[in-house]
C-alpha cells in the first residue's frame, strides 16, 4: 500500500510542471473563453463585465461582416487545400525515387516551410507590391500582360495570398506524402511489375490507394490550417480592400484587441473553436484506424 | 525500357526545376537585395549592382530613430532568448511527463493521457482572449516571460515522448533498479539518453515554433526593446516601406538562426514528421 502511494507520488510529481501549464494555459482558458462569450466587457471594464447572455451570438449571426469572413475562409480553403494537396502529391511522386539531384530538389522545395510566416509574408508583399513597382507585375509585363494591383483591388487579394500560403506550405505536404510512400512495401510494386502493369497502371491502381489515409491526413490538417490563416493577412492586406480578404482569426483580432470588444471576440473563438473541434472529430473518426494525428 | 526511363526521368525535371525556381527565387531575390546598396528603388535583377554590407549594420543598428537603445541586434536577441529557453524546458516538462505515462502505473494515468491529447485540438487562437487577461494578471504583460511561460508544455510534445519511452525495453529499467538506481536517476541518466532521436526532433518542432510565433507577441509586447525579431519585422515595414534594403537584411538575420538549427537536425525532423503519422 505505502508502495503503492509512492508510486503515485513520484508519478505526479513527473507530471505536475507538464500538467500545471496545461491547466492555467490551455484548460481554464478553454471554459473561461464560453463563459465570457455570454459577456460584455474590454479589457479596461473586466471586473464590471456584464452577462448578456447569448447577444454576442445572436449579434454574430446578423453581422454581415463576420459572415463575409467565414466566406472569404471558405473561398480561400478551395484555393489552398487541393493546391496544397495535389502539388505536394505531385511533387512527392516525382521525387520518390533516388536521381540525380533527388535531395537538393526535396530541400528546395521545403525550404520556405520553414521560414517564418511574417519573412514570408513581408517577402511576399514586396514581391506583390502596386502594379509599378513589384516583381510579380514586372513579370507579368515581360509577357506582355497587363499588370494587376494584387492587394488592393478585391478580385486578386485573397488569391494572392492563396498563392503564398501554397508557396510555403506545399513542401510540408510533400514531405508527408513522401512518408507515407515509404510505407508501401516494394514486394507490391515487384509483383505488380512482374504482371507487367505500366507505371501508370501501378501509380493508380496501387500507389494512390495505398496513398488514401496519407491523403486523408494532409486534407483535414489543410481545412484546419486554413481557418486559422492570421499572419499573411494581417500583414499582406490587413483584412482588405474592404473586406475581402478578412479571415476568421483576423475579425477576431480586430474585434478582441483593436476595438476591445472581448466579450464579442470571445463568442467569434467559440465559434472557431467548434468549427475545428468538428474538422479535428471528422479527421480522427475516419482516420483513426491509420493514423493517430 | 531504358529509352523509357530517360524521358521519364526529362520529365521528373521539366516539372521540378521550375517548381524549384519558383520557391527558390523569392528567397535568392531578397538575398541579393540585401546585400547591395539600397537606394530606395525598387531593383528586379538576380544579379547584386555592387555588394556591400551596409544594409546588415544599418539593420543590425535600427531603428534607433523610434527608440535609442533598441535594435533590431536586440530583437533578435529576445528570439533567441525565448526560442532557446522554450526548448529546453518545454522538452524537459514534455519529457517528464511522457515518461510518468509511459513507465509508472498510477491513478489517474488515463485521463491525464487524454488531457495532454485532448490539447493537440485546442486551436490556440481560441484560448487568446483568456490567456491574455491571465497574463495580465500574472504581471507577465509586455515581457519575455509572457513569450515563455505559456509555452513551457505542449501536448505534442508529452505524446512524442510518451511513444519514444514506450520502446525501450523494460530490462535496462529494471537492471538500474537492482542496482538500487531511483526515478530521477533512471529518468535522467538511463530514459533520456536513449531518446535522442526525439530530444533531436523535439528541438527543431519546438525552436521552429517558438521562432515562428507572431500573433501572441503582437498581443501581449508593446516595448521594442522586448519585441521578438519577426515583430519588429512587421513594425519595421510599417513604419518604413521605402528601404528595402535594411528589411531584406533584417530578413535575412532573422532566417539564419532558424536555417542553421534545421539544416543541423533535419534528419531527425523528417524522420519525427513520418514518426508522428505512424503514432
Amino acid at each position: 500500500m505505502r508502495k503503492k502511494l509512492r508510486e503515485n507520488l513520484i508519478a505526479y510529481t513527473f507530471c505536475a510542471p507538464a500538467y500545471i501549464v496545461f491547466t492555467v494555459f490551455l484548460f481554464i482558458p478553454i471554459v473561461w473563453v464560453v463563459i465570457l462569450s455570454f459577456k460584455e466587457f474590454s479589457i479596461i471594464t473586466f471586473n464590471s463585465a456584464e452577462f448578456v447572455g447569448l447577444k454576442n451570438y445572436t449579434k454574430l449571426l446578423k453581422d454581415q461582416v463576420f459572415l463575409r469572413s467565414i466566406l472569404n475562409t471558405l473561398y480561400f480553403t478551395i484555393l489552398y487545400v487541393p493546391g496544397n494537396t495535389i502539388l505536394g502529391l505531385i511533387f512527392a511522386l516525382l521525387l520518390n525515387k533516388p536521381f540525380k539531384g533527388r535531395n537538393f530538389f526535396r530541400l528546395a522545395l521545403f525550404i520556405p516551410n520553414i521560414i517564418s510566416m511574417v519573412v514570408v509574408s513581408i517577402i511576399w508583399s514586396l514581391i506583390f507590391s502596386s502594379s509599378t513597382t513589384g516583381i510579380a507585375n514586372k513579370l507579368l509585363v515581360t509577357l506582355h500582360l497587363k499588370p494587376i494591383e494584387w492587394l488592393s483591388d478585391y478580385r486578386y487579394a485573397l488569391i494572392a495570398v492563396g498563392i503564398v500560403l501554397i508557396w510555403s506550405g506545399f513542401g510540408y505536404r510533400m514531405l508527408i506524402f513522401l512518408a507515407g510512400l515509404q510505407n508501401i512495401p516494394d514486394e507490391l510494386y515487384e509483383a505488380a511489375a512482374l504482371d507487367g502493369a505500366s507505371k501508370w497502371q501501378i501509380t493508380f491502381k496501387i500507389t494512390l490507394p495505398l496513398l488514401r489515409p496519407t491523403t486523408f491526413f494532409v486534407i483535414t490538417t489543410s481545412l484546419i490550417n486554413s481557418f486559422q490563416v492570421f499572419t499573411p493577412i494581417y500583414i499582406m492586406t490587413g483584412g482588405g480592400p474592404g473586406y475581402s480578404t478578412t479571415t476568421i482569426v483576423n475579425y477576431l483580432y480586430t474585434k478582441g484587441f483593436s476595438e476591445f470588444q472581448m466579450g464579442y471576440a470571445s463568442a467569434i473563438s467559440v465559434i472557431l473553436l467548434i468549427i475545428i473541434m468538428v474538422l479535428t472529430f471528422i479527421q480522427r473518426k475516419i482516420g483513426r484506424e491509420d493514423l493517430i494525428f | 525500357m531504358r529509352r523509357q526511363n530517360r524521358w521519364a526521368l526529362l520529365v521528373k525535371y521539366i516539372l521540378v526545376i521550375p517548381a524549384c525556381a519558383f520557391t527558390l527565387l523569392p528567397l535568392l531575390w531578397v538575398i541579393v537585395r540585401s546585400i547591395e546598396p539600397d537606394t530606395g528603388i525598387e531593383s528586379y535583377s538576380f544579379m547584386p549592382r555592387a555588394i556591400t554590407f551596409d544594409n546588415y549594420s544599418a539593420a543590425w543598428n535600427y531603428p534607433r530613430v523610434i527608440d535609442e537603445d533598441v535594435t533590431l541586434g536586440t530583437m533578435l536577441l529576445n528570439s533567441l532568448f525565448v526560442a532557446i529557453t522554450v526548448t529546453i524546458v518545454s522538452i524537459l516538462f514534455d519529457s517528464m511527463a511522457g515518461y510518468a505515462l509511459a513507465r509508472k502505473n498510477f491513478w489517474g494515468k488515463k485521463i491525464l493521457f487524454w488531457l495532454a491529447l485532448s490539447t493537440l485540438m485546442i486551436p490556440f487562437y481560441t484560448v487568446a482572449i483568456p490567456m491574455y487577461i491571465i497574463v495580465i494578471r500574472m504581471g507577465m504583460y509586455d515581457s519575455l516571460s509572457s513569450l515563455i511561460v505559456p509555452f513551457t508544455a505542449s501536448g505534442f510534445g508529452v505524446f512524442m515522448f510518451r511513444q519514444a519511452f514506450l520502446s525501450i525495453p523494460l530490462d535496462f529499467e529494471q537492471a538500474a533498479r537492482v542496482d538500487g538506481a531511483n526515478d530521477f536517476f533512471i529518468y535522467w541518466r538511463i530514459m533520456l539518453p536513449m531518446v535522442k532521436p526525439t530530444i533531436a526532433t523535439m528541438i527543431v518542432f519546438k525552436v521552429l515554433w517558438s521562432w515562428g510565433q507572431f500573433f501572441w507577441p503582437l498581443l501581449v509586447i508593446q516595448d521594442y526593446s522586448k519585441m521578438p525579431i519577426n515583430l519588429g519585422l512587421a513594425m519595421f515595414r510599417g513604419h518604413n516601406i521605402t528601404r528595402w534594403g535594411l528589411l531584406c537584411a533584417g530578413m535575412v538575420v532573422a532566417t539564419i538562426p532558424i536555417l542553421i538549427v534545421f539544416l543541423m537536425c533535419q534528419k531527425w525532423y523528417v524522420e519525427g514528421l513520418s514518426g508522428g503519422l505512424k503514432g
